[in-house]
């Protein structure tokens, strides 16, 4: 380890995704703030920028670039929309489970068209009684003749009304202990999303249900080893979704700070700009470091995954540091704006409601707290 | 000196045989630039039928016209205009060459600078003499001005942008050496120039106008920039903009206001959303009133204009649209 | 095979270029942190390049004249599609002005051979004189049209072109090898994607210093530029500013008044 700095292609690919986001989805937040929903030019644009790619194997059409790639793309499209960037890495959450333990004859099937775009995935997991603890979840399968019969509701699943090709944790309904992984794919019969969350922010990104009434599933979709579904659900959520939401919470803290410098340098106060008082600095610095201290561990803990080497825990504290000092942050650039930080017309409305977000996402603090105290102790 | 300075030389750039009014412009400067240096003003004039029109270029003060009358010459064409001048410098050996920075000056005038082997500045907006007798040839850079000089190099040549210069009286009839010169047959081998299409200018031509509006980058968005198209509408202004607009794509390059854009000299000029850059401040240095607005309090147009307001562009503009509506409504 | 050569510059970003000023005591200039990014057009004329690859086959090597940071720029037109970069960096470019860079340039250019095509940008964003292209055709003994803002169709030997004039344009066919200036008009430039940066690494640059370029020192850097910078200064202003304050209505009452009184409407 040790060397602290991006390599040139790295830098690459930053300005690669900082010129996509600027003309791609930079014109878009308006819509996707009205309407709250996914912007198809959006999804297009993305799979033409082959980020859905970049996770993927080169031998299944993928780019093949690894985590610290993705972490890139994704803190650079959050900085301009998070609500993009969430759906982008929730792409790949649900490719994720494919790529480490699919079959052959499933990757061959299932990832060219997730790496061009023309499907979407996602990872159905968190139900009403199973979110922090999936293991509480109610949606059982049972075996019939070749198949499975899938029963059950998933719920806060993010692109569930966009999604093609959706991984679902089941648990045996008769062993309670034993779970397993299906691939459902959209227009299977008994398989349907169901209602659409409205949330506070994220706006341009859809969430919602997934209902199964004796949806079957061919024995070709059982994703994994039959009885040991958890583990294939906890790995892709665990680094790839933590990973994601460092992403996302990296791109907002940014955006946090750059608009609070923007405003302090602006407005006056006793004659000068407020950015010379001593409060205001104190905020700023605070913003300055938490955002050095997320990078250092979400790019940390990227890394190490591109090495193959485990990082869960790596994750759970990047993923708990980001997203609280997002929710921090924009509080702060909020403060600094006075009554301006409550209206609809600045930007950093849209950043507090955003980061709210980012708490519950890919596991709450608390849990991340848990986790990280069991790595200590 | 010791020897005989060279003569200071001007290029007349023509269309359909009249002298475009940027070159009558330098002709006046350079008069003056000759007489400081006690040598003679020459001027090279190219094109077809322009003979009559060589006495308005005796009348601005030039003491020779080189003339080169030729079909082929109607428009500029590079190599023959190129070679033409080279030869007549090579004979005659100008010690300044001052061009007009139209889209041909700005061609042609490197052309025959790298050909000479000389130096060449942009878009002067001021020439001198220095101590030396040296041509300083003045730009705006970098939040100030720049001179520049061609020490040893001949003839020191600049390109001069139309506005810079005021024009000279013409009315007088003036005396003056014609010299015709022998122009064969030839076309440019390897261009071959098939059309020459004008467009007419939209909206309220800048040069011309009484007020002018300009935006800047602090337009923000395509949205903020109407609203800047807005105010000059409402207030019968020809529109401009500094060079970030034209970038984003908000407005043509033909709008651009400065150093290598237009100048202007209107009555009144309001600046919205810009901060001020000398680039674009020198295109205004004619105006007579000068307003801006800006939402950053620190900006430097507040330095050099005679009413500021700081205020967001976007909320202040629908505002002032209506009290200038309100205004108009109440004089009728 | 068809060979276009790009000339591309590296410059302050023109976002941040306003923080470089003039200091009046030192008379130099005070070069704050600004990244060096593309000259905007360049990329306009990368994007022609790799446009015409698509429709005619060949090759494509951007070159750019400056200190070793510009070696990025160079990157990113490898990942943008063009297969060789050439950097011209040394001490001895130092200094140059426009004669002097496209003198350096078109040594550059004539040592990579045999280029059909010679691409640049009008302008570029920190010195805007538009005279590299014309100053190059010389040097190259090739013609030039400047001011592109279309191309309009291409047979064996004569391009067909469209470039701009005060108020208009003109149409010219042009026999290749020629050099292009080109504007914004031309095209949309594309965005650099990922695989285009993997297939980058396996091309190259390559960094010429003046020795590798044969030329004696007189002719390059300060020592070949016939102008100099005589002079820098910071600009006064002559005007009194009166600064209207209140509240938003207020202000724009005030200045309305001011204007109607000076009898501007």
């Amino acid at each position: 380890m040790i060397d602290f700095t991006f390599t040139e292609e790295q830098d690459l690919f930053r300005k690669a995704a900082r010129e996509f986001s600027e003309t791609k989805v930079v014109p878009k937040i308006g819509e996707m703030e009205e309407s709250g929903q996914v912007n198809m030019d959006v999804v297009k644009a993305l799979g033409e920028a082959e980020m859905m790619a970049i996770t993927i194997p080169e031998e299944y059409g993928g780019l093949g670039l690894g985590y610290s790639a993705r972490l890139i793309a994704l803190e650079e499209i959050a900085k301009d929309s998070c609500a993009v960037a969430m759906m982008l890495q929730v792409f790949a959450l649900g490719n994720e489970p494919i790529i480490k333990f699919g079959s052959d004859e499933q990757k061959k099937k299932y990832l060219p068209g997730l790496a061009s775009g023309e499907r979407l995935a996602t990872v159905g997991v968190t139900e009403p009684t199973g979110g922090s603890d999936p293991s509480g979840g109610r949606t059982v399968y049972k075996k019939d003749g070749d198949d499975y019969i899938i029963n059950g509701r998933k719920c806060f699943i993010t692109n569930s009304h966009i999604a093609d090709t959706i991984t679902v944790l089941a648990k045996d309904d008769e062993n309670p202990k034993a779970f397993s992984t299906f691939i459902v794919e959209k227009g299977m019969a008994g398989f349907k999303p169901s209602h659409e969350e409205h949330k506070i922010g994220m706006r341009g990104c859809n969430t919602g249900e997934l209902t199964f009434e004796n949806c079957r599933v061919p024995k070709e979709n059982l994703l994994g080893v039959e009885g040991k579904g958890m583990r294939v659900a906890m790995s892709a959520i665990g680094d790839v979704g933590r990973g994601g939401m460092v992403g996302c919470s990296l791109g907002v803290l940014n955006a946090c700070l750059e608009e609070a410098l923007k405003f302090a340098n602006e407005r006056i106060l006793y004659g000068k700009p407020i950015i010379k008082l001593p409060a205001i600095q104190d905020k700023i610095a605070e913003m300055k470091l938490d955002l050095e201290i997320g990078r250092l561990l979400g790019y940390r803990a990227a890394a190490l995954q591109d090495q193959g080497v485990r990082c869960d825990t790596e994750f759970a504290m990047a993923k708990f540091h980001t997203a609280e000092s997002a929710q921090k942050a924009a509080k702060m650039t909020a403060d600094i704006h006075g009554g301006y930080g409550c209206m609809n017309e600045f930007a950093i409305t849209r950043y507090l409601r955003d980061a709210f977000v980012l708490g519950p996402s890919a596991g709450t603090s608390d849990i991340m707290r848990i986790i990280i105290a069991r790595s200590a102790m | 000196m010791g020897e005989s300075t060279g003569p200071v030389w001007v290029f007349a750039e023509q269309s359909d045989g009249c002298v475009l009014p940027v070159s009558l412009e330098i002709i006046g400067q350079a008069r003056k630039l000759a007489d400081e240096l006690g040598t003679s003003l020459e001027v090279i004039f190219l094109g077809d039928a322009i003979h009559e029109n060589a006495q308005i270029l005796f009348n601005a003060g030039a003491d020779k016209v080189l003339l080169g009358e030729h079909p082929d010459l109607k428009y500029y064409q590079p190599e023959r205009y190129m070679h033409i001048i080279v030869k007549l410098a090579q004979k005659y050996q100008p010690e300044i060459f001052l061009l007009g920075s139209t889209a041909t000056g700005k061609e042609l005038a490197p052309l025959v600078a790298a050909k000479l082997e000389t130096g060449l500045t942009a878009h002067c907006i001021d020439l001198a003499l220095d101590q030396e007798k040296r041509l300083e040839q003045i730009i705006p850079a970098y939040g100030g001005l720049i001179s520049i000089v061609c020490p040893e190099k001949r003839p020191q040549m600049a390109t001069i942008a139309k506005g810079v210069f005021s024009k000279p009286d013409t009315s007088e009839a003036k005396q003056g050496e014609l010299v015709l010169l022998e122009i064969a047959n030839e076309q440019d081998q390897r261009i071959e120039l098939l059309e020459v299409v004008c467009e007419e200018e939209d909206g309220v031509p800048l040069e011309s106008a009484t007020i002018v509006v300009a935006g800047g980058a602090g337009a923000k968005d395509l949205e903020g920039w109407q609203q800047i198209v807005d105010l000059a509408d409402e207030m019968g202004a020809a529109l401009g903009s500094t060079r970030p607009p034209v970038d984003e794509g908000w407005i043509e390059i033909d709008r651009m206001i400065g150093q290598s854009g237009k100048m202007v000299a209107p009555e009144l000029y309001i600046g919205v959303g810009l901060s001020g850059e000398l680039q674009h401040m020198v295109g205004i240095t004619g105006a007579k009133l000068l307003v801006a607005v800006n939402c950053e309090p620190k900006a430097p147009v507040f330095e050099q204009v005679d009413y500021g307001i700081v205020d967001d562009c976007r909320e202040f503009l629908p505002v002032l649209i209506e009290k200038i509506k309100a205004s108009k409504a109440e004089k009728v | 095979m068809f060979k276009i050569v790009v000339l591309v510059k590296a410059v302050p970003d023109p976002k941040r270029a306003s923080e470089i000023k003039i200091d009046p005591r030192t008379k130099t200039l005070t070069r704050a942190d600004v990244p060096l990014v593309m000259n905007q057009l360049d990329k306009h004329a990368m994007e022609a390049a790799l446009e015409l690859k698509t429709q005619v086959g060949g090759e494509i090597t951007a070159i750019s004249m400056g200190p070793p940071p510009a070696a990025a720029i160079l990157k990113e037109c490898l990942a943008m599609g063009a297969d060789h970069g050439v950097l011209l960096s040394d001490r001895a470019f130092g200094g140059a002005d426009a004669y002097a860079t496209a003198y350096t340039l078109a040594k550059g250019v004539e040592k990579i051979g045999s280029a059909d095509l010679i691409l640049c940008g009008m302008a570029s964003s920190d010195g805007s004189t538009e005279w590299v292209g014309p100053e190059l055709s010389v040097f190259l003994d090739l013609p030039v049209v400047t001011g592109v803002k279309e191309i309009a169709g291409s047979s064996e030997q004569w391009w067909q072109v469209k470039a701009h004039i005060d108020n208009g344009y003109r149409e010219l066919k042009v026999k290749l090898p020629a050099v292009m200036a080109v504007t914004r008009e031309l095209n949309t430039p594309r965005n650099i994607s990922f695989s285009g940066i993997i297939k980058a690494r396996k091309k190259e640059i390559t960094i010429w210093d003046f020795d590798a370029l044969g030329v004696p020192k007189s002719s390059l850097g300060l020592a070949g530029s016939p102008t100099i910078i005589s002079d820098l200064r910071v600009s006064e202003s002559k005007r009194e500013v009166e600064m209207i304050e209140g509240t938003r209505e207020e202000k724009a009452e005030i200045l309305v008044q001011k204007l109607a009184d000076a009898g501007l409407f």
